[in-house]
């Protein structure tokens, strides 16, 4: 073990604490605390898998290692994100879209592994690395952009949850307590790896889709063909394309996925020499989301052939719609998958807004913490989901249209915490030799590009829609 | 090295585990060594200045067309 570290700081990479601090560190400075007890426990058994040899101490370091991203991709797969691609499927049906939303999850990779690399140099979370770097002036407008998206998403968590276990003839307020039930009792093991075990098993009940989509027998031929093609699309480019071109964009690369993911790394304690296994992560991750997808698409693909209305669904009639074509059993399925989607992400959202908050309060903010050191980091969590959930209970809200807006939102607030991404993993002074090559650049700054036009496109589609019809040839 | 060192919990974290922590974390990795030691600011560069603005003022912007549709939809 102190081998393992003495070659971590013998490594090219030059850590945070080279370039932040040279004088020796006081001996009354050093606490060991109940968190890096927790911390170190982890790494140890880490330590002790990386020594051995051979397959199954190598499977054993990939299942300690995994965690952050694969519950970023399949939380990110959240009530909103599979609202839109239930709809896109239902409007559009089986063409345009299908490779569309593959590649929304290409620049998914692209940009949550950067927050892998971040996360293991600097031990530190996102929003801890902005007001740093950059000050408290832009460091707020970061905050302030996760914080509003996170809540609005938050809503949106919960409309997922009733409507999901509405279908089950649950009432709105004991589904949405038992949603925060499940939330405060993961929450009490007061251990990271715990917690993140119980929400990836969680989280693996977003391929539910799957087995709904294969009842629906689609039509292999034809989704070949539009993975190969990108056609059709019906309709051609119009105000409602855009809507739902943005909303998919959002369903998968937002905001509080680059701060999620990078404080789930510091707390989960990766280092610089686990970055290849954060990658692997993260592309697991991103494939299984991408499978999950694609599955709701093509689940409410028959809406579209049979041309069934399907613009103002909810979650539950959307699963009400497909009886006919997936039984009682499909439909249940995919009802259970939106709720699971909703639970999953609330977790995660509320999660990442409390890390954020303790970052810049500088209070502790850990998943090891018991409840009496990281007081402010519950409380900001199970108060963020209670706001959110006691609005979801208000009659007469626009569920849909708020779900559809808060994926164009998210995709709105994206550049600018891009930028700050861009340039903190471009820092060598707290990178070192891990700064991005020139490929991943160009990479991330396209994806910027795209996330500017798809905005722009949508800015037009509103404010001129004449212009719109120009830009798509009618 | 474990008698340089304090715990947050006075008596109840043991020289094992104070060695277990030493020797399993990353210096930077451990809590107190993060409360004190903060990641120096940088300076920004006038085209790092024009950047951060010209997102800031297209995101502002782009909430307004977001707000003037939630607004035309009620209507």
């Amino acid at each position: 073990m102190g081998e393992e570290n003495s070659a971590s700081r013998r490594g090219e990479t030059v850590l945070l604490r080279d370039v932040v601090d040279h004088q020796p560190r006081p001996a009354s400075d050093v606490v060991i605390t109940h968190e890096d007890i927790d911390r170190a426990h982890d790494r140890e058994r880490v330590s002790a898998t990386r020594a051995r040899r051979g397959i199954r101490p190598r499977l054993r370091l990939f299942w300690l290692l995994i965690g952050p991203g694969i519950l970023v991709m399949l939380g990110e797969n959240d009530g909103p994100s599979m609202l839109s691609y239930a709809a896109t499927g239902a409007r559009f049906g089986i063409g345009f879209f299908l490779p569309f939303v593959v590649l929304t999850f290409v620049m998914a990779c692209v940009v949550q592994e950067m927050t892998v690399r971040l996360g293991a140099a600097t031990h530190r979370g996102h929003a801890e690395l902005i007001f740093d770097r950059f000050g408290p002036f832009w460091g707020w407008f970061s905050m302030i952009d996760l914080m509003v998206g996170n809540f609005l998403t938050l809503v949106t968590e919960f409309i997922a949850i009733r409507a999901g276990l509405g279908f089950f003839g649950v009432r709105p307020g004991i589904a949405v307590f038992c949603a925060l039930l499940v939330l405060a009792i993961a929450l009490l093991t007061h251990r990271y790896w715990t917690w993140e075990r119980i929400i990836l098993a969680a989280a693996i009940f977003n391929l539910l889709f799957v087995p709904v989509a294969l009842m629906t027998h689609p039509h292999w031929g034809a989704v070949g063909r539009a993975l190969l093609t990108w056609r059709p699309l019906p309709g051609g480019l119009t105000q409602d394309t855009v809507l739902i071109l943005l909303a998919n964009v959002g369903a998968t690369v937002t905001p509080w996925m680059l701060f999620f993911q990078q404080s789930a790394i510091a707390d989960k304690g990766l280092t610089t020499r686990d970055i290849r296994f954060g990658r692997i992560d993260t592309l697991l991750g991103a494939t299984l989301a991408a499978v999950a997808a694609l599955a709701t698409m093509l689940a409410t693909a028959p809406l579209f052939l049979h041309h069934m209305s399907a613009g103002n669904y909810e979650a539950a009639e959307f699963a009400q719609a497909l009886q006919p074509f997936v039984g009682r059993w499909g439909a249940a399925l995919f009802a259970l998958g939106m709720f699971e989607a909703g639970m999953v992400a609330a977790i995660t959202i509320s999660t990442s807004s409390a890390y954020a908050f303790g970052e810049v309060a500088r209070r502790p903010h850990s998943l090891n913490l018991p409840f009496q050191q990281g007081r402010t980091f519950y409380l900001v969590l199970l108060v963020e989901a209670v706001a959110a959930a006691g609005l979801v209970l208000i009659p007469g809200i626009p569920l849909v249209y708020i779900v559809l807006l808060v994926n164009v939102i998210a995709v709105l607030a994206m550049p600018p915490a891009l930028l700050f991404l861009y340039m903190l993993v471009n820092d060598r002074e707290i990178m070192g030799t891990l700064v991005s090559p020139r490929w991943a650049n160009v990479l991330a700054l396209g994806v910027v590009a795209l996330l500017v036009g798809a905005g722009l496109l949508f800015g037009v589609s509103v404010i001129a829609p004449n212009a719109l019809a120009l830009i798509g040839g009618k | 090295m474990e008698s340089e060192v304090e715990s947050s919990h006075g008596g109840d974290v043991s020289r094992a585990e104070v060695r277990s922590v030493i020797a399993a974390l990353e210096p930077d990795q451990i809590v107190s060594a993060k409360e004190h030691h903060h990641c120096p600011r940088r300076r920004l560069t006038r085209t790092e200045m024009v950047l951060f603005w010209a997102l800031r003022i297209y995101l502002v912007f782009m909430m307004g067309v977001v707000f003037y549709q939630i607004w035309t939809g009620v209507r």
